[in-house]
């Protein structure tokens, strides 16, 4: 009887510090811990091969290059038409960076998979930028965003999934799965010219979401990249 | 005797004037509108790309040689069935208004022959037309613009293709749109058996096209049952194999129609051309 009140009392403590070291972290103190992961990466490059499967556009995966540079340098190369959620790499790290422009609200928590995130949201002082909320679901032991909701003036809401493997100490992710909002999307008739086509377009199928699957692999992490990769067309 | 009769057609287009028209137009209007591109052809290409961009960022050569030629081949191919009508459609009236008729059918050889050799002769300048334009469209594109992947807008959505899969696409594209051309050089060709000068089957050639693209574009449910069946509604065909998966039944009912359509034309020109009174 003694042993198992031990027992409880043992694993109570641990859950009431572990619960207790979460709740007393301020959402300003999480995201600043997830940010000076992050900038532990000066700069990198990493191969990408990203599958796009959204109602409206048909394509092969296809293979592309990603230069990053603290603090905003970001370029993609690609030899094949690659298309790239715009809220995708550098989003994170700009909003981050600057803890004056934006309130921290941490708003619960939430289990994805068997460990337990905590939800903050990020919303801007300023009205005019394009950003006007975004959600982050954070690991607080690892420091590192696992999901997040991003919700901007003309894109709609972006979500993002993230997967971390080896560069999980600079808090990069190995896979990225971005839900893009794809009822703003409206065909310019006017330019497909395809005035002969006679088929009736299907409005009762019509999805609303699409997937991008980004893979990222072969990371060159704080190797120097030259300033004139950034410049270049 | 025939493959004789189509050779001297063939040079009696070669040595009219009017037969380079159409090279000359061509070669004028691709240079036109390479030239165009060259200058602006992002701001033309974000009017695909402006309705997805505002949340997507497209990277890569989107604006390459591939685009230039699928450009060029849709801007064209409306325009191109004119040019070829006027030589098609100037084959027999043209004879006819000069009087060499006469003299052309003294041959020791039968009216059949004669009329098939002026068409085959016809469908041969339609070629020349037709890969002159791919030369300027692939070729000089490719030199100007380089190549990349090819992105086509239709009434579905993007279809993005992989530079890879792209050149017999064209290659079947440009057979697709040789065959809607002859189509046409075959109602010409039909019209100058009726007529004895050569405007006339010129000018009715353009208003069939013209009241058959009006047709096949007005969105009126009376026409849907005849829509099919009109020519004009399957010389766009060829974008269909720049589509994915490939719509296999469409092509293959695109070219049935257009074969059909050649088939009872030059039925009918044969038939007429026979039995043309060269005595009046």
């Amino acid at each position: 009887m003694r042993r198992f009140f031990y027992t409880i009392s043992i694993t109570g403590f641990f859950v009431i510090s572990f619960n207790s070291r979460l709740i007393a972290q301020s959402p300003n103190s999480i995201l600043n811990a997830v940010y000076n992961k992050m900038m532990k990466a000066k700069d990198y490059t990493v191969q990408l091969n990203i599958k796009v499967d959204l109602p409206f556009i048909k394509m092969m995966p296809v293979e592309a290059k990603v230069y990053f540079k603290q603090k905003d340098k970001f370029k993609v190369e690609s030899k094949n038409i690659a298309i790239i959620p715009r809220q995708s790499f550098d989003q994170l790290t700009k909003m981050l960076s600057d803890t004056n422009a934006f309130t921290a609200v941490k708003s619960g928590f939430e289990n994805i998979g068997t460990t337990q995130m905590a939800i903050i949201s990020v919303i801007p002082s300023s009205d005019t930028g394009e950003l006007i909320l975004s959600k982050l679901w954070i690991d607080t032991k690892l420091n590192v965003v696992m999901k997040s909701q991003l919700t901007t003036k003309s894109n709609g809401t972006i979500l993002t999934e993230y997967t971390y493997g080896s560069q999980i100490a600079y808090g990069l992710p190995d896979k990225m799965i971005f839900t893009v909002d794809v009822k703003k999307f409206k065909m310019p008739k006017s330019v497909s010219a395809d005035i002969n086509n006679t088929k009736k377009a299907d409005t009762t199928k019509e999805k609303k979401k699409g997937k991008i699957y980004i893979k990222l692999y072969n990371y060159q992490v704080n190797k120097g990249i030259d300033n004139a990769i950034f410049k270049k067309k | 005797m025939f493959w004789k009769s189509t050779y001297n057609e063939f040079i009696k287009i070669a040595a009219k004037p009017r037969s380079y028209i159409g090279l000359g137009a061509v070669t004028l209007l691709v240079g036109i509108i390479l030239f165009a591109m060259k200058l602006d052809g992002l701001t033309y290409i974000s009017f695909i790309t402006a309705s997805f961009e505002q949340s997507l960022s497209f990277e890569g050569n989107i604006l390459n040689g591939n685009a230039m030629a699928f450009i060029i081949l849709q801007m064209l191919i409306i325009h191109i069935p004119l040019l070829v009508a006027l030589v098609t459609g100037d084959l027999v009236s043209g004879e006819a208004a000069m009087g060499t008729i006469r003299l052309l059918l003294t041959k020791p050889i039968s009216r059949t022959q004669i009329l098939l050799s002026k068409y085959v002769a016809g469908c041969a300048y339609t070629f020349i037309i037709i890969l002159w334009m791919c030369f300027l469209a692939l070729g000089v594109s490719k030199l100007i613009f380089g190549n990349g992947d090819l992105m086509v807008l239709n009434s579905e959505g993007l279809v993005i293709l992989q530079q890879g899969d792209i050149l017999w696409r064209f290659i079947a594209g440009f057979s697709l749109a040789f065959l809607s051309l002859v189509t046409i050089a075959t109602l010409s060709l039909t019209f100058s058996c009726f007529s004895e000068n050569s405007i006339g089957p010129i000018v009715s050639t353009m208003s069939v096209i013209i009241l058959f693209t009006i047709i096949g574009t007005l969105d009126v449910a009376v026409f849907d049952p005849i829509r099919p069946f009109l020519f004009t509604t399957h010389t766009a065909a060829w974008r269909s194999f720049f589509e994915r998966p490939l719509p296999i039944n469409s092509i293959i009912n695109s070219i049935v129609v257009l074969l059909v359509h050649i088939a009872v034309l030059l039925f009918i020109a044969l038939y007429k051309f026979n039995r043309k009174d060269i005595l009046s």
